[in-house]
């Protein structure tokens, strides 16, 4: 089963988002790489993921997440998360993903903290 | 495992196709909402049967195009059990949950993550239950 993702970045302030259209597996690799190039490249230091709230993610897309999370602490950059339902927030507490980045209700709310924090 | 088929009991036969696991999620899903579970476990189950068909597919049936995975809910007494089946010998190794954890804190991708939620997710779970057609992988939920 073919699947595409859609990831779309947008500067806003100091924080590049990271729109994720799609389900999250281990088909999303090259997508999710892709795009954290394009935002290191042009010398990001924030990151906000934002994920659709009916979004599929599974323990391929989970150990995605985590190396990419390994990557942004290599290069300093803050990191971010939104758009998850009830079930993927308690996911990722569970598998500790909360400890390196912080999750956020709303894009907004996501947006403001993070501009805030040095 | 399941002996007979009842009035009680659901089988779903999938081909071994990533992607696919998404019929199994939905299907289980239907099933727990008509006997009742909160849309809470509901979303547990998904991702336990998610996975359980995932390792059933990639590493129980090796990948090979012409095997099945079977998967078989039933719900007596209160709780939903549902096995995942597939064709190949079982779990020789189950991962170690504690490194899991410390892989993570160290931000490496670790394996049996899949295992590892399946575990935390149901109120029970027996790997390894071999049967005459493969190996088959047990879950059970209990409606509280």
């Amino acid at each position: 089963m073919e699947q595409e993702n859609e990831i779309r970045l947008e500067q806003i302030g100091v924080v590049t988002l990271f729109e994720i259209k799609g389900d999250v597996t281990a088909a999303s690799e090259p997508f999710l790489k892709e795009g954290y190039k394009n935002a290191t490249d042009r010398g990001t230091e924030k990151i906000l993921l934002k994920f659709e709230e009916k979004a599929y993610i599974n323990s391929g897309g989970i150990a995605l997440l985590i190396q990419l999370l390994a990557e942004t602490k290599k290069n300093n950059q803050q990191i971010g998360i939104t758009g998850l339902s009830d079930h993927f927030k308690k996911i990722f507490t569970m598998v500790g993903i909360t400890k390196f980045a912080r999750i956020y209700d709303t894009r907004d709310e996501a947006l403001e903290g993070m501009s805030e924090e040095s | 495992m399941t002996g007979r088929l009842d009035e009680r009991t659901v089988e779903i036969s999938l081909p071994n196709k990533i992607g696919y696991e998404r019929i199994a999620m939905e299907s289980s899903a239907s099933f727990a909402r008509i006997v009742g579970f909160a849309s809470e476990r509901i979303e547990d189950l998904k991702t336990a049967v998610a996975e359980a068909c995932l390792n059933a597919m990639e590493h129980g049936n090796r990948g090979r195009p012409d095997a099945r995975v079977i998967l078989t809910m039933d719900f007596k007494d209160d709780t939903l059990t549902v096995f995942v089946k597939d064709e190949g010998d079982g779990i020789s190794r189950l991962p170690d949950h504690t490194a899991i954890g410390q892989k993570i804190e160290n931000l490496k991708a670790p394996e049996g993550l899949g295992t590892y939620l399946i575990k935390q997710l149901m109120d029970h779970v027996e790997f390894n239950e071999m049967t005459k057609e493969g190996h088959a992988v047990k879950m059970v939920m209990k409606l509280k």
